[in-house]
């Protein structure tokens, strides 16, 4: 009985996961990104006030001709309050989106890309 | 249907599996200890049946979550918070419901004990879920 619990508890947690795997594979279709797979532990980017404010440099040189100057967006996106993770905002800096925003790849190095998420993360 | 009726479909079914949840936990409970079995008994009835109701309602409530978020399971900071405590929630009850299913020996009669502090640890995460759920469109 207690088996048959656990199976029934294992096949919703499956069943969800590949539902969200289904629905992940439809938005990669009509999406121009990078996909940015999820993992259970998150090793959240190094913050502090100086990585914020490096990334704040960065982000007036690099990005708010698009984003606009408070990252409150222009012809790109408003920056505020993101539900996405830190490894996708980084995804998105290196290898930007077909069509719609440059690859910072070749511009910016990993550390440049650290201080830009914490920035982009301080606006939360 | 656009995220945005997704996500007000969301609202509109998690509501129902939260109430049947507590409920019945709290019901199992009060009939665990209630002296008069023929009471006990109703107790534990109704709390079988809200178990059941509320794991089937746990589905809907799952499908209109994920379809809102686009097929994000975890998320980032609020979000992520609330699917740490959604999932486990949501194995918990779905096992808890077949347990109480196959188990027709306690369906309207005295739950064991391990049952109720499973049941209980399960309306923990449904309120810590429901919690973060509510800061994710409040508390910002």
């Amino acid at each position: 009985m207690f088996f048959l619990a656990g199976l029934a508890a294992g096949i919703a947690l499956a069943s969800a996961y590949g539902f969200s795997l289904g629905l992940r594979f439809i938005e990669s279709k009509h999406s121009r990104q990078q996909p940015t797979p999820e993992v259970w532990f998150e090793t959240p980017t190094p913050s502090s006030l100086t990585l914020v404010s490096q990334g704040r440099a960065l982000f007036l040189s690099s990005c708010a001709h698009c984003h606009g100057a408070d990252a409150t967006g222009d012809e790109g996106p408003d920056l505020h309050n993101v539900w996405v993770s830190d490894r996708y905002i980084s995804n998105i800096i290196t290898n930007g989106i077909k069509h719609e925003m440059p690859s910072f790849k070749k511009k910016l190095g990993h550390d440049e890309i650290v201080r830009l998420t914490a920035y982009v993360r301080s606006l939360e | 249907m656009n995220s945005e009726n997704w996500a007000k479909m969301h609202g509109a079914t998690v509501h129902f599996p939260i109430a049947m949840i507590l409920c019945s936990g709290a019901l199992d409970a009060l009939g665990f200890f209630f002296p008069v079995a023929a009471i006990r008994r109703g107790l534990h009835a109704a709390g079988y049946w809200m178990m059941i109701l509320g794991a089937a309602g746990t589905v809907p409530a799952v499908i209109s979550g994920l379809v809102m978020s686009k097929g994000v399971m975890l998320g980032h900071d609020t979000m992520r918070l609330h699917h740490l405590f959604a999932w486990p929630s949501f194995a918990l009850i779905v096992g808890l419901a077949t347990w109480r299913a196959l188990a027709s020996d306690f369906t309207a009669r005295k739950a064991p004990a391990g049952y109720l502090v499973a049941a209980g640890f399960a309306a923990v995460l449904v309120m810590a879920t429901g919690y973060y759920g509510g800061e994710m469109m409040l508390g910002h």
